[in-house]
């Protein structure tokens, strides 16, 4: 069985800067895969990659076999994306943005209601999906969209920094929806974030990256057996050699 | 009160530096009107010299009945203030086709009975018959100078005795007492409306696809939108079709008003005789009316094309609004031109850069079509459609690739001179 994402000495260069520096790891379908590292790794790059927005400069990345150059239309309908701070239309209502974002899926109008019914369960926010989304704190604009990265069921969604800026609460309830979506679904999770202990409890496999490259791989806790750490953090810094 | 501002020298200090620091705000604001304004005062300074030079230098073609002692005399008086023909025809009409040979604006008609008349101190008639063609607020200048003339001419005899009969010429058909100077007052409503309404329209449109634009960008939805199972390039229509929708109601409740304005003085002014401009030709015809539809609409989509082209390049809503603000000298400065001259009464190197501007084109073609001249209007429609095609295809292109989300304006040379600077002070 093919992987869900294959990247392939992926290299990504903006002017001076090499954001990505051949980048190499693979995403089992139906694993929530976490790309981990400190701010400027080149996490945010290769979520962007994967999800086609920009264009690798050597390398390649597929997507359910996929070419993400090639084939971006074909990727686009099976993938969703959620970028970090990323925000909802702010004169929409809560409603009306999921109903916007369940038109491009389907045309079929019962389909797009139920679509939207279940993505105002995810977010749990009742009756406040009424509101425009300009009324929304940080943390429910979250929810509302990390809803709508998930209610299509897509094969692959990308999450970047999912729980940036939400407090424990609304962090706690974004974890909680995506592990429940994923088993329920069987919808694969490539996530990036700097908060290694989250990822720790929310990723069946993580990369570590720096400077544009991965320097460790695998399953936290066999990570932190093979470096003889508490935590991820700890991990990190050995593998990186601050420690 | 010195507690009410504590803090108010630091704060404005830090505004002061957030704003000037800005390099997209410092072009917009500072160096942008302190260029234009310049420019486009020498512009229509020229212009405007170069067109009353034009109006005062006017040529009178003389049909002469009479042939007696004073109407030579009469004759001799012109000649010392403007260029005079004398042309023998039997008929009116047949002095029109002359009119271009000689570049003349003006007949004048001198009746058999004028000598007779001024030696036996009676009124006469002279018939003075102007060409009407819709250039602008210095059309009827010629009439007004030979009123002068023969004001003067009068005091010399006595008052009033020589009177002229006004007629216009329009379109190549003389149109009896039809004062070409009162049709022009008629017509400069029309004349200063569509150019600021254009200017409005194309401003306002321009500035809601920027800001649409970099609202997307800003609220980071962009990146949302633009991978999502959709065409880029109805992404880039959508874009487009909305901002042409709001520009529009704003473009129509903007003329309500305007149209009430005008009338509230143009009400005032005295035409003179029952003039119903349709029935004198000085109305489009429907084919003029759908070229005018063809040509503000192919202009509106080149304008929000470049808009969002240009916006692409700002970070956040403010960076937009700058930047596109450096398009509008482009649509000011022909607007403003415009609305006083004809574009062919300008000199030839401002007359190609007038019509270089696609967005000169929905004000010319809305005046020639008025004067019936359907091809200028049509050849106007085909530049500005090629000019938005290839602008189009730049806007396309821009939304198929990486370039929306990376495109940035770099100004190079600041940045060095900074890093330079923060070098030595290191």
């Amino acid at each position: 069985m093919s992987f869900a994402v294959e990247a392939k000495e992926v290299v990504k260069v903006f002017g001076a800067i090499h954001a990505l520096d051949g980048l190499t790891f693979n995403v089992k379908r139906g694993e929530i895969f976490g790309l981990i590292g400190p701010n400027g790794a080149g996490k945010t790059t290769a979520l962007r990659i994967v999800s086609t927005l920009l264009l690798p400069t050597s390398g390649t990345v597929k997507v359910f076999n996929l070419d993400v150059v090639h084939d971006a239309d074909e990727v686009r309908k099976i993938i969703t994306y959620l970028p970090e701070e990323a925000g909802a239309y702010r004169n929409l209502s809560g409603w009306e943005y999921l109903q916007f974002m369940a038109n491009f899926n389907t045309k079929n109008k019962s389909e797009v209601q139920e679509i939207v019914r279940e993505a105002a369960e995810i977010t749990g926010l009742g009756e406040r999906l009424r509101d425009k989304t300009k009324t929304y704190s940080k943390g429910m604009k979250r929810r509302l969209l990390v809803a709508r990265a998930l209610m299509t069921k897509p094969k692959l969604t990308a999450l970047d920094e999912p729980t940036s800026g939400l407090d424990v609460l609304h962090a706690y309830h974004v974890r909680e929806i995506i592990k429940r979506y994923v088993k329920e679904h069987n919808v694969t999770v490539l996530l990036s974030s700097h908060n290694m202990l989250e990822v720790e409890h929310l990723c069946d496999r993580v990369a570590l990256l720096n400077k544009g490259k991965i320097v460790a791989e695998g399953k936290p806790k066999e990570l932190k057996e093979k470096y003889e750490s508490a935590n991820l953090e700890e991990v990190f810094a050995k593998v990186v050699g601050l420690a | 009160m010195l507690d009410l501002l504590k803090g108010f020298g630091n704060f404005l200090l830090k505004e002061l530096k957030e704003l000037i620091r800005d390099p997209k705000i410092l072009l917009a604001m500072v160096i942008v009107p302190l260029i234009m304004f310049p420019i486009l005062g020498a512009i229509l300074n020229f212009s405007m010299q170069a067109a009353q030079e034009t109006a005062t230098k006017i040529t009178v073609l003389i049909i002469n009945r009479d042939g007696g002692e004073n109407s030579t005399r009469f004759m001799e008086y012109l000649k010392a203030s403007m260029k005079v023909f004398t042309v023998n025809v039997s008929k009116i009409e047949d002095a029109v086709p002359l009119l271009t040979e000689y570049n003349a604006t003006e007949i004048i008609e001198i009746p058999e009975t004028f000598s007779q008349c001024l030696a036996a101190e009676e009124n006469v008639t002279i018939r003075v018959y102007s060409v009407f063609s819709g250039a602008g607020l210095f059309e009827g200048a010629g009439s007004s100078i030979l009123d002068g003339l023969v004001e003067q001419f009068n005091r010399e005899l006595a008052p009033n005795l020589v009177i002229s009969a006004k007629s216009a010429i329009i379109k190549g058909q003389i149109v009896e007492n039809v004062d070409s100077r009162m049709l022009g007052s008629l017509m400069l409503s029309q004349a200063i409306t569509m150019p600021i309404t254009i200017m409005i329209l194309l401003s306002y449109s321009m500035q809601i696809a920027a800001t649409s634009v970099a609202m997307e960008k800003e609220e980071k939805t962009l990146e949302t939108l633009l991978t999502l199972p959709m065409d880029r390039f109805a992404i880039l229509m959508g874009k487009l079709s909305g901002s042409i929708i709001v520009a529009a109601i704003g473009a129509v409740a903007y003329m309500a008003g305007f149209n009430y304005y005008m009338s509230s003085f143009m009400s005032t002014i005295s035409i003179g005789a029952n003039v119903d401009l349709v029935s004198l030709g000085l109305a489009p015809s429907l084919f003029g009316y759908l070229l005018l539809g063809l040509s503000l609409f192919v202009t509106l989509l080149s304008a929000l094309a470049l808009a969002v082209i240009i916006s692409a390049f700002a970070e956040d809503v403010r960076g937009a609004q700058a930047i596109v603000g450096n398009i509008y000298p482009l649509i000011f400065i022909p607007s403003l031109l415009l609305m006083y001259l004809d574009v062919n009464a300008l000199p030839i190197a401002l007359r190609i850069f007038i019509y270089a501007i696609p967005f000169s084109h929905p004000i010319i073609a809305a005046k020639a079509v008025t004067m019936g001249d359907n091809l200028t209007a049509a050849l106007g429609v085909v530049y500005v459609a090629a000019f938005t095609i290839i602008i189009m295809y730049v806007a396309s292109r821009l939304f198929a690739t990486e370039k929306i989300l990376t495109a940035k304006l770099r100004f190079k040379g600041l940045r060095r001179r900074k890093r330079v600077t923060t070098e030595e002070l290191q």
